[in-house]
């Protein structure tokens, strides 16, 4: 006659496992069966007690009946335990519109991310940056650019005064004469920085905006090189599909000079508000460095030829963004700064 | 300068449209900002003549071949006159339709028109009455030559050539093609000679290389014909008389100024031309008394100054309703002087504006000759023979070699030779093909060309630069990336506004009332001033980034918003610079104030404190790579005292933080306290750059024991933490202050500060008796050198 009793208890604890209502139920019945003091872990301790013939059959049905409940124990829990986290998810409902933890990073100025724009492209073309005073002296803003004392050309440009010859930059432009001064050609540089302007703020004007200027010298760079690099830059800061017109113009500086035009974004060139009905954008100037320029700084203008060109900061933020007055750049209305980022 | 398509069409045959001759000019550099219609909105008007007035007003009107009663009010309405009649159905500006409309009782069947409803000029007190032989019913705009267009040329200062009719229509020719015709000019002149009449004496011909003048008597003056009045009111000038019109148009038609004096005025008919004499005065045509500089031209007689040579006349020689003979005077003046004088005085006229940028020394002959037949045949006058022309050194024409290559050269591209001298030519050069290269002659209205590349723009400009090839430089390889400040300037910037800080930028001037404010002393000579500000509140170059700073905090509190946590990456200026300049320096500067962290239902309602402000310099530093500095406390003029300290970097001052002190808080009408940082970017640019090496980890466990110290308030933590770190040696890897408490349960004038620390030893496990005995040690020290109790022990981990 078999003994019962392994199967007996197998049959005890998956009763009472099913019945379990929590793991903590379940770890009872565990303890029950297969604690120290268990059922099946006595009925082990007993087999010494049964006689030898019977003992490997027994035993072997004693060890089975253990797995057996170690099994069925570890699938209740399992079950028991994705039960439980049900019910904890479902007595704590989450609202999945409740607005997100959000970090809060500040902004940047849109004047930085768009003169960083500016570097980086020209910066890809193997132009070298470069930053100079603020505080100038009029040699350098004005005499070595070929705008003498008491010339017109002063008139494009009204100027804040420290003293009879020292002012604040009207333009990156001085930068030209340093960096040419100091160094030998070939040379191609972009200069960014800030400039003023003795213009009463409105909508369109101020009394500080930003600048990054442009300079290449070598022995063979010509007015065509100047316009394919800016028509390229156009594309990179504007997009693929931008097109650009050449206009001849006049600064003191340079000869032959350019202004630079895209065509109107807004209304695709039919004219409209924001280009004055012409069709066109004024984005920068430009222009051959002019050879009493290259002169003033010791170069020979039969050696060498280089281009320059200066671009406002605020002008192509301007355009890019959509913004219609200037002040908003310095007012610092938090409404507005955050507007970029 | 306005310039009108009509009087354009004289002196240039071209068939091109306004807009399309605008476009042209443009793209040639002669910059057209707008081209539009002279009259617009305004179509059906007609000629009409008033037949018959009733008692009540009602006129019966024809035209050529209707009759309309019209009720009419206007004072100069009379039966016979001729008159601009807008019959219903006519458009006025504004968009008004003409329509028969009920007017006293009547049914009035379209309106008689006064200057200002016709949108042509400003008179609304009378209707606009015609000449008695305009054709009845002709269109009004046509007959009154109103069907034009009105050209806004902006001139470019090198181009006082094109500040005239002729000059721009030179330009059309030459870049279209179309023939240039130059006005006929022909004198006819009476018999006395001028030189028996009056005479020129030139003092200075420095600053007056030439001077010519003519003499016209037995003038009348009167209005200038319609043609003349309708022709300058067209390009925005008023007309005033026949006289005084004539050197307008021909100011406007060859661009010269010119300058009538009333000859009978003159003592001894007399022009002398010279520098003023110390202390002398002179009436200018505006009324206004002028005290004169030694260094002005003046042009007078021998008894007193009659003119400021160039810039504006005198109101003792002014041309009157009684003159009847004029000097006429057209020179050249010395562009500089002109500008010194013009600026000086604060005079600017549209003679200036032209002698400082260069007149045509030979084309002024032509404008006197122009001028003097004008004024003879409006004013019923005689031209005296001959001219009085002081031209003591004649100028040569530049002649300058221009070689093809230079173009191709500089341009990238060059036009074939046979255009490039059409072009020229064109334009008014001379080409002497004898020489090789050839010689090109310049024009003496073209002043602005004197060298090579100036002929290689003209010819550019005029070929097309939408002909020069796109390419881009070749050239060698040269390292380029953004040079170190800029980088850390960038650094910082990305920093702050990750950490939640907004970037600013303001102007940069300072107000020296709030300068004064936050304790400066305004007359200071290391603050930069500037002599010609915008205003006072702006005058001053900034010393710091703090005054802008406050100024954004303000601005956005009273645009209702309170919480402002921002920086300014900038420069700051004092006195003392190299060669004379500023020394820069640039700095970052940032304010905090109002809550912590934007709302939000998961966010606390904390306002920040010093902590913050101190945090955020912190944060800078870390983001250089300077971890280590000290911070000592500072006294500080606009900070609160106590509230202030200095971050010191290998002995050396770096930057500050702190809290605004109340009166500059007050005085900025800020709700709440601010805290502020400023650091110089500069000075942690010059420090020795940091290097990263590698530490390895740890390979040993790390027991940590937290301990606490109830300590008087005055106690530095940094003392303590300082004499923990002391003792603690090598085994103490790290020391962290977590807590600080003071309120109940600590004696008033304590607070309880806790310490997390780390022991861990690089070779081998610590054991627990080991970390207990050091830990046991640090808080023997500690209480022993202070003085002070630990509040509680509470092991952890291990």
């Amino acid at each position: 006659m078999a003994d019962k009793r392994a199967s007996e208890i197998l049959k005890g604890a998956r009763g009472e496992a099913a019945r379990a209502k929590s793991s903590a139920d379940l770890e009872q019945v565990r303890v029950k069966y297969l604690g120290r003091q268990g059922i099946l872990t006595q009925f082990l301790r007993s087999l010494s007690s049964i006689p030898v013939a019977e003992r490997p059959e027994v035993g072997r049905e004693a060890n089975l009946a253990k797995a057996e409940i170690e099994t069925l124990l570890g699938e209740r829990l399992a079950e028991l335990k994705a039960a439980e986290r049900r019910h904890a998810l479902e007595s704590q409902r989450v609202d999945l519109t409740l607005p997100g933890r959000r970090p809060s990073p500040g902004t940047l100025h849109p004047l930085t991310l768009v003169q960083d724009e500016i570097i980086e492209i020209f910066l890809g073309l193997g132009f070298a940056v470069a930053e100079g005073p603020e505080v100038e002296s009029d040699f350098y803003n004005f005499e070595a650019l070929n705008i003498p004392r008491d010339h017109p050309a002063r008139d494009m440009q009204d100027t804040f005064y420290l003293s009879e010859d020292v002012l604040l930059r009207t333009h990156t432009s001085p930068m030209q004469i340093r960096i040419m001064k100091a160094m030998r050609p070939p040379l191609r540089y972009i200069f960014p920085g800030r400039v003023y302007r003795r213009d009463i703020a409105d909508a369109s004007h101020s009394p500080v905006f930003h600048q990054v200027e442009g300079l290449a010298v070598d022995r063979n760079i010509s007015m065509g090189d100047l316009k394919g690099t800016l028509e390229l830059f156009a594309r990179e800061m504007f997009g693929p599909r931008t097109t650009t017109r050449f206009r001849p113009s006049f600064f003191p500086f340079t000869e032959p000079s350019a202004e630079v035009d895209v065509r109107c974004f807004l209304c695709g060139g039919e004219g409209c508000r924001v280009c004055k009905q012409s069709g066109w954008l004024e984005i920068l100037g430009s222009g051959m460095v002019h050879p009493q320029v290259l002169r003033n700084v010791g170069y020979d203008p039969e050696e060498v030829t280089g281009w320059a060109f200066g671009m406002g900061v605020e002008r192509i933020a301007m355009l890019k963004y959509g913004i219609d007055d200037i002040r908003l750049f310095f007012e610092n209305d938090l409404r507005f700064l955050t507007q970029f980022a | 300068m306005k310039v009108s398509y009509r009087w354009l069409k004289e002196s240039v045959a071209t068939d091109l449209s306004p807009k399309a001759v605008a476009d042209r000019l443009t793209n040639a550099g002669i910059e057209v900002a707008a081209a539009a219609p002279l009259v617009s909105g305004l179509s059906g008007v007609v000629v009409g003549e008033v037949e018959a007035i009733d008692k009540h007003g009602v006129c019966r009107v024809a035209t050529a071949d209707r009759h309309f009663t019209v009720v009419c009010g206007a004072p100069n309405v009379a039966v016979g006159v001729r008159a601009a009649f807008a019959p219903p159905g006519a458009a006025l500006p504004g968009g008004q339709q003409v329509q028969t409309t009920r007017k006293r009782g009547v049914l009035s069947e379209g309106m008689l028109c006064s200057e200002k409803e016709l949108g042509i000029g400003d008179d609304a007190d009378g209707i606009l009455l015609l000449a008695a032989d305009a054709p009845l019913g002709s269109d009004l705009v046509t007959s009154l030559g109103l069907d034009d267009w009105i050209l806004e040329v902006e001139v470019t200062p090198n181009r006082p050539d094109c500040l005239s009719v002729v000059g721009v229509a030179r330009e059309i020719a030459a870049l279209t093609g179309a023939p240039f015709r130059f006005p006929a000019i022909a004198v006819k002149e009476g018999d006395a000679d001028i030189v028996a009449l009056a005479a020129v004496e030139v003092e200075d011909p420095d600053l007056c290389p030439r001077y010519a003048a003519r003499l016209i008597t037995g003038l009348t003056v009167a209005p200038s014909p319609p043609w003349l009045a309708q022709r300058l009111r067209a390009v925005g000038l008023r007309p005033i008389n026949n006289l005084v019109d004539v050197t307008n148009y021909v100011l406007w038609e060859l661009g010269h100024p010119l300058h009538a004096f009333d000859s009978d005025t003159l003592a001894q008919r007399k022009v002398i031309v010279r520098r003023a004499r110390p202390g002398e005065r002179l009436t200018t045509l505006d009324g206004q008394e002028r005290e004169l500089a030694e260094s002005m031209l003046l042009i007078t007689d021998p008894e007193r100054a009659i003119a400021l040579a160039g810039v504006m006349g005198g109101a003792n020689t002014e041309v009157t309703a009684e003159t009847t003979s004029v000097l006429l005077e057209s020179a050249y003046f010395n562009p500089a002087s002109i500008r010194r004088t013009s600026k000086r005085l604060g005079l600017a006229t549209e003679a200036a504006y032209r002698f400082e940028r260069g007149a045509d020394i030979e084309g002024l002959r032509e404008a006197l000759d122009r001028a003097a037949q004008l004024m003879a045949d409006l004013g019923g006058g005689t031209v005296a023979k001959g001219v009085l022309d002081v031209y003591p050194s004649p100028r040569p024409h530049p002649r300058i070699p221009l070689r093809l290559e230079r173009i191709q050269r500089v341009i990238g591209i060059c036009p074939p030779r046979e255009e490039v001298v059409r072009i020229l030519q064109g334009l008014g050069f001379a080409v002497d093909e004898a020489k090789e290269p050839p010689d090109i002659v310049v024009p003496s209205f073209r002043r602005d060309v004197s060298m090579e590349d100036d002929l290689a723009e003209e010819v550019i400009r005029v070929w097309g630069y939408e002909r020069i090839p796109s390419t881009l430089p070749g050239g060698s390889l040269a390292l380029v990336r953004r040079p170190a400040a800029l980088r850390r300037a960038a650094r910082v910037t990305q920093a702050l506004a990750a950490a939640g800080l907004s970037e600013v930028i303001t102007y940069g001037f300072v107000d020296p009332e709030r300068l004064r404010l936050l304790g400066w002393d305004p007359a200071s000579p290391e603050l930069m001033t500037l002599r010609n500000p915008l205003s006072q509140e702006r005058s001053i170059l900034r010393p710091s980034l703090v005054p802008g700073l406050l100024e954004v905090v303000a601005t956005n509190r009273h645009r209702q918003i309170p919480d402002v946590r921002c920086f300014e990456v900038g420069r700051v200026f004092r006195s003392g610079g190299p060669d004379g300049l500023a020394r820069e320096e640039a700095r970052v500067g940032i304010a905090l104030t109002g809550l912590r962290a934007s709302r939000a239902w998961y966010a606390g309602r904390d306002t920040v404190d010093l902590h913050d402000a101190k945090g955020a310099a912190e944060h800078v530093l870390a983001s250089l790579g300077v971890e280590e500095y000290g911070v000592r406390a500072s006294a500080s003029s606009f900070l609160e005292a106590g509230r202030s300290g200095e971050l010191v970097v290998g002995g050396e001052a770096v930057g500050w933080f702190g809290e605004l002190a109340l009166g500059p808080q007050e005085g900025y009408d800020l709700a709440g306290p601010v805290f502020l940082a400023e650091l110089s970017l500069d000075r942690l640019g010059a420090l020795p750059p940091r290097r990263v090496r590698y530490r390895a980890l740890p390979r040993f466990p790390a027991v940590q024991r937290d301990v606490a110290f109830v300590m008087p308030q005055a106690l530095a933590v940094e003392e303590v933490e300082s004499e923990i770190r002391q003792r603690g040696g090598a085994l103490l890897k790290s020391v962290t202050l977590f807590d600080v408490y003071a309120g109940k349960g600590v004696e008033s004038g304590m607070r309880s500060v806790a310490w997390s620390l780390t022991f861990q030893a690089d070779d081998r496990t610590l054991t627990d008796e080991e970390v207990n005995a050091l830990h046991a040690a640090i808080i023997e020290a500690v209480t022993k050198r202070f003085g002070i109790a630990v509040r509680g022990m509470t092991p952890e981990g291990g």
